[in-house]
Parts: C-alpha cells; structure tokens; sequence
C-alpha cells in the first residue's frame, strides 16, 4: 500500500503569474501526524488548498489515499476529512444542524449519520448541547465542532489548519489530546500551525516551507540536533581563584564542543548532546576543584530554532503580516465572543 | 443528475433553516406589502379618476394595477441579495468547506437560488393574501393566481442567480450591495412594475423594452387585470429560458472561478 498523501512535483502558479509553489514532492504515511510549516506567502496555504481541491495545480500530481485529485478528485474528496483554520460552523444553526449537513455533503444516509453525530458529538463532549444554535457556543465548544464536523465520515486522512488559532491554553491541551487520540485510532493528520511547540509536541515528522519549496522535513528531533547541541550557561560565585583551570579542563573533556565567555561573567558551553546528564559532571569536576558555581541554565535547540535556521524568521515574526493578523483577528474576535 | 438535486437541496435547507428563523424578518415580510398597497395604492388611487390614466393602466383599480408591482418589487428586494449568503460563508470558511466536500460545485448556486425562489414564494403569496383584503379581484382566478406566485418564483430565481455570480469575483459585502443598487433602481423604474411603459418617455420606454423585469411583470398584470392574454404564456416562457440561461452561467461561475 502507497502512502497516505503523495505530492509529486506539484507546482501552482497563480494566473497574475506569481509562482506559489515551485515544484515540491514530499508523503505523508498512513497513521501519522505531518507538520506543515512555513511563513506567510511561502507556499503553505496554496500547498494544503491545492492537496484539498481547493486550487487546480498547474503541474504535478497529488494522490490522496490512492486516489489522484485531478482524475478521480470524487474519491479524493471523500477520503479526507478538512477544519480550516477560521472555524466554519454555521453559528444560526444549531450544532446537531451543523453536523448533519456536513453528513449530508458526504452523501451519508440519516440513519448513519444519527449514529456517528451522536458519536463525535459525545466524544467531544457537545452532547447536551447538541440543539443550541451554535452561537451560543465559547470559541472552544464552535472549534470542537467543527473538528467534529469534519469528522462525520469517518475520513482516514484529516486536514487541521491551524486547529488551535486564537484558543485558551486549556482548550488548546484539549485538542492536542483530541489529535492524539485520533492517531491512536489510525488516523493520517495533516497539520499546521504557528505554534511551534504544538507541532513539536504532536507530529512525527515536520516539514518546513519557504518560497514555494520544501526547505527540511524531518522527525522534529533530528531537525533539532542538526542545529547543534546542547546549550549550557553557567555562571560562577565571587573570589573563585581557579575558574580559568577549571574552564581549561572542560575544554579538553569528551562531549564538549566549545566553551566560551560571554557578557557579564556568563559562560556558554556548547555538549554535543544530553546536556542534562553533563550537569552532574560538570559540578563533580567543580567541587574536585574548589570551583563554585552560581547559577546553571540548559538550553535545547527548539523547533523555532530550526525554523529560523530554514526561514531566515521566527515564527513571531513570519506571523505579523498584514492579512494573517487581520485574519487572526476575525477569528479571535469570533472565538471570543 | 440526481447528486446535483441532493446536494442542491441540502444547501437549500440551510438557507430556509436560518430563513425560518428570522423571526423580525417573517414579521417585516408580512408588514412590507400592507404599507405598499395601504400607503402607496391609497396615495395614488386618485389617478384612476382620470379616465384617460384608467384607460392607460386598463384597470379602475389602482391598487389592482400595482399588486403585481408589489409583488415583483418585494421579491426583487430579498432575492437580489443572495450573494451575501456567499460573502459571508467565503468570510468564515465554510465556502472553503463547501468547496472541498464531495458535492457538486453547481449545487452552491442552486441550492441558494431554490432558496431565494421559496422565499419569493412565500412573500407572493403573504402579497397577494393582503390583496384579495383590500378588494383587488384577479381577472385570472385561482389558476392565474398561482401562475403570478410561479414567476414570482422564477424571477427571484434569475436576480439571486445574478447575484450570486457577482458574488463569486466581489469579496465584501459593501462592493457587492453597491454593485447591486447600481442595477437595481434602473431594473425597478426602467420598467413597468409602477407605470406603464406608454406614458414614459421615448428613450426609457426601450430601456423598459429590454429589461426582463418588464418580462416578469406583463404576465403577471395581464392575469391580474386582463385575464389569459396571449403574453401570459410567450412571456413566461421567456422567463424559464432566462432561468436556464442564469443557471449555465452560475454553474460555470462555481465551477471555474473558485478553482483559479
């Protein structure tokens, strides 16, 4: 069995001629949660609308559960299962409305979506809630729902854009382990987002995009050690007379990479891993030496770190243009309500 | 075939679910033609004392002049803005996922137009209740009376597939309104839903001639005043293949522009 999402070449240039995507093949497998990562205006969007049949491709080939979106794209649509990002659920209608006719445009029966509705709409906890019109909802309950939506038949691939966009802490922790459980259940995931921990936390592999092309797809923990090892900072007590014997002998030890002064008595000390197991060292070596150490900070390479490496931004930065704040803002603000 | 009517009709029971809720605007439906027939037909009634009016309007009555007017115009109004519906669902993605769901795209526009035209008939016959109150008498009888609510039907049919072709390239509310009152008033006066078309002047009487309101509006005043005259059929027929014409255009609009 070929894998769950296939892109071959896919190339999409606009009819203003702006090219969005410049020929990027990648699959995503069966079962896996995929992170989709990139700047505004890198190709991300166009990338997901052109998998979803939003967009015609102007080359290439996309095969979604075996089935090629431009020849059998009835098959293709079936198969997968979408939540943008702006949270489309129908706030004049009530939640069961809402589910029912996402049921109705997969072509399901009645009788099968009565069972699946009050299936998804019990797991996701909107049960009693389930003839209130949606506008009565918080922001968290219309997200679920619209998750649940898209979860009505039963997809075996699911798009989440920007599932938790604009969410408290605590709905967001819920989703993510609404997402797991998915997974656990055999379920593809194709995700984005701008949070780079949520992508951290729940992909098994992660790809970067900018300026129409896959920059770097990986497992998130191999992006991080390409970036380089552990950080370690250290700082020592007042009147320590063998500070430079000390930083002297770590130099030669196995594992370091590099030790170096900073600004105000700071020390960086770069290991090429595990640097959480170096500390204990690194203080057995100072007492032995009558070294005192004041303060001790680990740093691990973060996701966003890999990002900036890929991107040449941060996250912070990449999310500030105009349209994506101006969209940041509806939703909020219709979350919030 | 049939997917294209399931998936229509679905997308038109969304509408008519929030339609029916509106409470505010089932009450307004209902006020609207009281104030148009009381109002307007009781201001103007003196017109019919002239003879020489009477005999331009083919009717001693008023007010049995202008309810196909009314009728039109109400319908006119609620249909035209169904392009809205679009710009808000494209607003908050749920034309994205419209889009990406298995249905066929034709069924969009359809499915909204089907909507618009059970709106109009609903509001036609709330229009001509109120008339049958105020003492007009259909020429026609039962038969044409359900013959008005059928192209009321079909007309709400042609301005919400108008509409909603516009809608697909126009992304806000304010251009896509400011667009439609740009057709609108010369739709509503450049024909002879108010006055008829031989006391305008010369150059709005071909403007008249080519506007398809005056198509809707002929049959419906010949059944009102005249009775079965030989326009009530031409003229309806007309009507259908403008339908169908706005029906091809809309389905191509959906299906082309939305996937650039």
């Amino acid at each position: 069995m070929s894998d769950a999402i296939v892109v071959e070449n896919l190339k999409k240039v606009y009819s203003n001629g702006v090219e969005a995507v410049r020929g990027i093949s990648f699959s995503v497998r069966y079962g896996e949660i995929f992170g989709f990562l990139g700047p505004n205006g890198a190709g991300k969007s166009t990338t997901i609308k052109t998998i979803i049949g939003l967009l015609k491709l102007t080359e290439g080939k996309i095969v979604l559960d075996g089935f090629d979106v431009s020849k059998d794209s009835y098959k293709a649509r079936l198969a997968k299962g979408y939540a943008s990002q702006e949270t489309a659920v129908d706030d004049r209608l009530t939640a069961y409305e809402n589910i029912y006719l996402q049921g109705k445009y997969f072509h399901m029966k009645d009788s099968e979506i009565e069972k699946r509705a009050k299936e998804l709409l019990t797991m996701f906890g909107l049960w009693e809630r389930r003839n209130d019109l949606v506008e009565s909802f918080s922001g968290g309950m219309m997200k679920r729902l619209d998750i649940a939506a898209a979860l009505i038949h039963q997809p075996k691939i699911l798009f989440l854009d920007e599932p938790t966009l604009g969410l408290d802490i605590q709905t967001r922790s819920a989703i993510w382990e609404y997402i797991k459980k998915f997974k656990e259940n055999g379920m593809t995931i194709f995700l984005t987002t701008h949070y780079l921990e949520e992508a951290d936390e729940l992909s098994d592999r992660v790809a970067i995009i900018d300026h129409g092309k896959i920059m770097a797809l990986d497992k998130p923990g191999v992006l991080k050690s390409q970036i380089g090892g552990d950080l370690i900072t250290l700082t020592f007590a007042e009147n320590n007379k063998n500070t430079e014997k000390f930083l002297d002998a770590l130099k030669g030890k196995e594992g370091i990479k590099s030790v170096s002064k900073m600004e105000n008595g700071v020390y960086s000390i770069v290991v090429e891993k595990n640097g959480d197991k170096m500390i204990p060292e690194l203080f057995g070596i100072a007492s032995s030496m009558n070294v005192q150490i004041s303060s001790v900070r680990l740093k691990r390479p973060t996701l966003d770190d890999v990002y900036m490496k890929y991107t040449g931004k941060t996250i912070r930065e990449a999310e500030s243009s105009r349209e994506e704040s101006r969209k940041t803002r509806m939703i909020t603000r219709r979350l919030k309500r | 075939m049939r997917a294209l009517i399931t998936d229509s009709y679905y997308v038109a029971w969304r509408e008519l679910k929030k339609y029916f809720r509106q409470k505010t605007r089932m009450i307004v439906t209902v006020i609207q033609p009281f104030l148009w027939l009381a109002l307007m037909g009781n201001a103007m009634s003196g017109l019919t004392n002239n003879p020489m009016a009477a005999q331009f309007l083919g009717t001693g009555n008023y007010l049995t002049f202008m309810t196909p007017g009314v009728v039109l115009m109400t319908v006119m109004f609620s249909s035209i803005f169904s392009g809205t519906t679009v710009v808000w669902d494209r607003r908050f993605g749920y034309l994205d996922k419209l889009l990406a769901a298995p249905i066929k795209r034709g069924a969009i526009p359809f499915g909204k137009m089907f909507a618009a035209a059970v709106q109009g008939l609903i509001q036609a016959v709330i229009i001509v209740i109120v008339a049958l109150l105020f003492g007009v008498h259909f020429k026609s009888g039962i038969l044409g009376i359900l013959v008005i609510l059928l192209i009321a039907m079909l007309l709400s049919f042609i301005l919400a597939g108008f509409s909603l072709a516009l809608s697909v390239k126009i992304k806000t509310i304010e251009t896509l309104m400011a667009v439609i009152n740009l057709f609108m008033m010369p739709l509503m006066f450049a024909s002879n839903a108010l006055f008829p078309i031989n006391v305008m002047p010369k150059w709005l009487q071909i403007i008249a001639k080519i506007n398809p309101i005056t198509y809707a509006i002929i049959p419906m005043r010949d059944l009102t005043v005249s009775g079965w005259t030989q326009h009530v059929w031409l003229y309806t027929i007309v009507i259908l293949l403008i339908d169908a014409a706005v029906m091809l255009w809309t389905n191509w609009v959906f299906k082309n522009a939305v996937s650039e």
